[in-house]
């Protein structure tokens, strides 16, 4: 159990991804429990390995041509008087 | 030593559509929140659909500033939450996984100064706040989507600056350059921002944002230079932190610091696979590249035989240049030079008069003709131009209907003389004591004739009637 | 009217004109109502379904040309957008969020002429083994609802196995089709990575996910892959598999193919003994057929689950991101909140296992411990891709049973959260590598279903819909009792 992240620095993480968590326990201990299985990682023996990607070429890409959207996006959407998307106040 | 770095956003306004969707690239003309899609509203489900041309124009720039360019290009997630950013996360690029960037290692010269670029990267502008609302208690934080998606290229230098006016230099070289390379419109709003860093003595680095334009810059980091100073001055240690520019009280303020301190979890954008540019592109696109400003000016130098300065402010503005070849036979070229740089940039000072102006390379080689034959003064020239900007009518109609003829008839011209000759008769009196005199005479005539008389005639046959050589 | 016929034979049906659309579409309807209060495999029924079906008939009677579903009546899971339909992903914080445009495949199959009867419960946006964390309430298993169904696309499932439609579409990100679809005994195909557009597939892990037909019989599946597979230009991840037609030759057996049984997912500790059983009595089917079959290890797979959670935690920390109920949602005004409470407020509306995902996926790519964690699963991931390309160079198809064990009864495996990864063990390691993978019914023990996974080498389904085949032609399994 010594080897568990610490709670605090899951608070933390929870914070950063606007995460309320009032009810602490039960979702940091078992987050806890994860990361501990994820110590596994660490016996892989993987250090030297180069990761694998999926690769296109240019040609491939979108041609640059401006096509407007066909439909009102807005209606789809939440809006104040019908045309600004309204944000909840910024410190 | 002072050492600032400098991190340029500039829009790729030459673009029709956005980074990674068909929306349009340029958003400036649309009602808010008309100008977006799925993709650059990250609505559920929507992917991004990266733009080739964006990656090309992307290269150029990064050719043109003598970068080093990569085998493949990759995307990477900036995570973070704003509500100008629709997916919580802008796509950008960065060098993890080896150089995945546009570009890395180039330099550019401003003065006899060897600026080092540390790298280019392609990444998508957010969205745009406007605050509504008088007091703090109903201020409203509004959203348009508009310019999200919109292409960037981020230009980030070494810090190898060391004082404001080289940074204000190399803004201005950098400008043109862009210009140039027609991947975009500096002079559009908001088409290019920047960033400062600023350090004396090299420890503590201060970020400066929120500069709103490049006279801000320069004084921003001049302020920031001496607020440096004056710690060091007073042994107070100097905190590395960001600063925002305060355009009203003109200093800059520690920006208060996010408590989340900048964990941005970069990762691969998975849904753009790492783009191959082989070398047959690169070269592909550098045969295309248009010619840069300091080719054309060495060109402009000793081909046309026209002077460092003229060539120099000649070859920086790509809308005269170009007209300029257009316009030019290689014999009349140095007049057509002359004519731009003196009266028509004068003229077309502001991007709204150049697209409004209806003045094409005809008219100017015309008019330098015209000249050249006496048809019209060079005064009478400026006339002219004014009315081919604005109804773009051919030379010969113009000069028609606003009588801007040459006169050149030696007995008209004879006529007038003797009229001004009446009516000055104190310089006449003048003249025969001092004969730089004769000048205002022609003056007068000239006045009279609204520019239209010949000079050279006019002064010969003053003198003759004055009885001065 | 049998509505448990495959998806084939209802074509035929349709042409031999033993029924049509709106009767089948008709009786469909009143079989969800009757069975789906219990069963809960439908979080929304399409309201439109009669009237499709009588324009199909119009259709088919005038002579025109009809596509080939002939109006068949397929189920979709619900992170798939459809537009002018509500997309849930069985959150509530997608609630009211009506999609503004239809998916690729779903286009596809609407240019088919296919009937969409109803969006499907799920796991909250894909992140379960059981339907257990939908926000709308579980699924039943329909051979015992005392059981779960598997997940997360455990609704389409239930739907394709209780005959309440004839094939559905879900989504695969870690056995998300092949675990329902074992647990439910139905067929259910992860495409290769690539193979199927993802535009409209609400992003959970976007490296790594695939849509895929979930069907009664094999052919039907390669039926339902004929047409959604493709290059689409809305999604720059899809891939070229040159112009294949997945049902033909399906039935021409594996006789002399090298089969390899995957020895870290067949061994006795990690699958329950009834499992175990069926597994080896698989593989004599498999030699019966006259395949060679032989054990091959693959070292990366002990670390795939660890792997699997750690990207895929990251990847949906930032797929979520945006659910911040500012553009779309659920309605709650915003005056009076600060930004960072409200979008906290909007989340908070995200179940318990979201929840633990999102700060796992803040954890675990974040400056201080992306190197212990995140860089490294992504090498894992790398390794056990050459250990695959390495293995394929030898077999033709990897097999292991789907789920090392039997569905569970609802409850029993929510609060152990290493046991509840494990469930996954034996399916990560096609997402993580890509390659196809297929989920048989094979048997039916104490009366409930235990599959038979099979894996081919990437973009090789049409192999591999033959090896299904072939397995699913020696089994002659009970009726599911509903």
């Amino acid at each position: 159990m010594d080897n568990l992240v610490n709670e605090e620095e899951i608070s933390e993480v929870a914070k950063l991804m606007k995460i309320d968590l009032e009810d602490h326990s039960a979702h940091i201990k078992r987050v806890q429990k994860m990361l501990e299985y994820f110590d596994i990682l660490d016996s892989a023996n993987v250090e030297s390995e180069e990761i694998i990607v999926q690769e296109t070429d240019l040609d491939k890409l979108r041609n640059d041509k401006h096509i407007p959207y066909d439909k009102n996006l807005l209606k789809f959407l939440k809006t104040y008087q019908g045309k600004y998307v309204k944000a909840p106040k910024l410190n | 030593m002072t050492k600032i770095g400098i991190e340029i956003h500039c829009q790729l306004t030459k673009l029709e559509s956005k980074l990674f969707c068909p929306c349009k690239a340029d958003y400036r003309e649309f009602e808010p929140n008309t100008n977006i899609c799925p993709i650059c509203m990250g609505i559920p489900g929507s992917l991004p659909l990266l733009n080739k041309s964006a990656v090309e124009k992307a290269t150029l720039i990064a050719m043109a500033l003598d970068c080093r360019t990569p085998d493949k290009i990759a995307f990477f997630r900036k995570n973070y939450f704003y509500p100008d950013l629709p997916k919580n996360f802008q796509i950008t690029q960065l060098n993890v996984y080896g150089n995945t960037s546009i570009g890395w290692e180039g330099k550019i010269s401003v003065g006899d100064k060897e600026i080092r670029i540390r790298r280019i990267q392609l990444e998508e502008d957010p969205g745009r706040l406007i605050y509504e609302g008088a007091t703090e208690k109903t201020k409203l934080t509004l959203v348009d989507y508009n310019r999200a998606g919109t292409p960037l290229v981020e230009i980030v230098t070494e810090p190898d600056f060391e004082t404001p006016h080289q940074v204000r230099e190399f803004l201005n070289i950098l400008s043109d350059l862009l210009e140039n390379l027609n991947v975009s419109d500096p002079g559009l709003e908001g088409a290019m921002r920047a960033d400062a860093n600023v350090s004396i003595e090299g420890d503590s680095k201060v970020e400066i944002k929120n500069i709103g334009s490049f006279h801000d810059l320069e004084k921003a980091v001049h302020f920031e230079i001496t607020r440096q100073q004056s710690l060091a001055e007073r042994k107070i240690e100097i905190i590395q932190e960001t600063r925002h520019w305060d355009d009203g009280r003109k200093i800059t303020v520690s920006a208060r610091t996010k408590e989340e301190e900048a964990e941005y979890r970069y990762h691969l954008e998975a849904d753009i696979p790492w783009v191959r540019i082989n070398d047959d592109t690169k070269n592909q696109l550098k045969v295309h590249m248009p010619e840069s400003i300091s080719s054309k000016k060495e060109r402009y130098i000793s081909k046309y035989d026209i002077t460092p300065q003229v060539a120099d402010i000649l070859a920086s503005d790509r809308y005269f240049s170009e007209l300029f070849e257009k316009a030019n036979n290689e014999t009349n070229a140095k007049d057509i030079a002359n004519i731009i740089t003196t009266d028509i940039m004068g003229l077309l000072d502001t991007r709204e008069k150049r697209e409004k102006s209806k003045l094409d390379a005809k008219h100017l080689s015309d008019l330098v003709e015209y000249i050249r034959s006496n048809k019209i003064t060079r005064s009478s020239a400026k006339l002219a131009l004014d009315e081919i900007i604005k109804s773009g009518n051919p030379l010969s109609q113009i000069i028609e209907d606003l009588d801007l003829g040459h006169v050149s008839d030696e007995g008209t011209l004879s006529d007038i003389i003797t009229q001004i000759l009446n009516e000055e008769a104190k310089a006449v009196e003048d003249a025969k004591q001092n004969p730089e005199i004769v000048n205002f005479l022609v003056g007068k005539v000239m006045q009279k004739t609204r520019g239209k008389a010949d000079p050279e005639l006019t002064l010969a046959l003053l003198k003759k009637n004055l009885g001065i050589d | 009217m049998d509505l448990g016929i495959s998806a084939l034979n209802y074509v035929n049906g349709i042409k031999n004109n033993e029924f049509t659309v709106e009767e089948f579409i008709s009786e469909s309807l009143d079989h969800i109502k009757q069975v789906d209060e219990k069963l809960h495999a439908f979080l929304r029924i399409n309201d439109s379904a009669i009237k499709n079906a009588k324009e199909i008939d119009a259709k088919i009677k005038s002579n025109q040309n009809v596509g080939r579903c002939y109006g068949m009546p397929i189920s979709v899971k619900d992170n798939i957008c459809i537009e002018g339909s509500k997309t849930t992903c069985a959150s509530k914080v997608l609630e009211n969020f009506i999609a503004p445009y239809t998916s690729t495949v779903v286009s596809k199959l609407h240019s088919e002429d296919v009937i969409i009867i109803g969006k499907t419960n799920m796991d909250e946006f894909a992140m379960g083994i059981s339907t257990e964390f939908s926000a709308y309430g579980p699924s039943k298993n329909p051979w015992n609802t005392d059981y779960v169904p598997g997940g997360s696309s455990g609704g389409s499932g239930v739907s394709v196995s209780a005959n309440e439609c004839v094939a559905s579409l879900g989504s695969d990100t870690g056995g998300s089709i092949r675990n329902p679809a074992s647990f439910c005994s139905v067929v259910g195909l992860k495409p290769t990575y690539g193979l199927v557009s993802r535009y409209g597939l609400v992003s959970y892990a976007n490296s790594i996910e695939q849509i895929g037909p979930m069907t009664k019989t094999v052919e039907d599946s390669a039926f339902l892959l004929n047409m959604i597979y493709g290059i689409d230009p809305n999604d720059n991840t899809t891939i070229d598999s040159k112009n294949q037609d997945y049902l033909s030759n399906i039935d021409a057996g594996i006789n002399g193919k090298k089969i390899g049984i995957v020895t870290e997912m067949t061994n006795s500790d990690g699958l329950s003994a009834d499992v175990l059983d069926a597994n080896n009595d698989a593989i004599k089917t498999f030699e019966k057929l006259g395949a060679n079959c032989e054990q091959v290890s693959l070292q990366m797979v002990p670390y795939t689950v660890a792997a699997y959670y750690t990207i895929t935690s990251t990847e949906a920390g930032s797929n979520l991101a945006r659910y911040d109920n500012v553009r779309y949602g659920y309605e709650l005004d915003s005056s009076g909140f600060e930004f960072n409470s409200y979008i906290s407020q909007a989340r908070s509306k995200l179940g318990p296992e979201v929840i633990r995902r999102m700060i796992l996926g803040g954890f675990v790519p974040s400056a201080g411990h992306a190197g212990k964690y995140f860089l490294k699963a992504l090498k894992v991931k790398s390794k056990l891709i050459n250990e695959i390309n390495h293995v394929f160079e030898k077999f033709d198809f990897l097999i292991s049973p789907t789920v090392p064990i039997q569905p569970f009864k609802f409850g029993e495996k929510i609060n152990d959260p290493v046991s509840f990864m494990m469930i996954d063990f034996n399916t990560v390691t096609a997402n993580l590598t890509g390659i196809p993978a297929i989920s048989v019914p094979y048997k039916i023990t104490n009366g409930l279903p235990i599959g038979i996974q099979i894996m081919s080498n990437r973009l090789e389904e049409h192999s591999l819909l033959q090896a299904a085949y072939a397995l699913e032609k020696t089994v002659d399994l009970p009726e599911v009792p509903v």
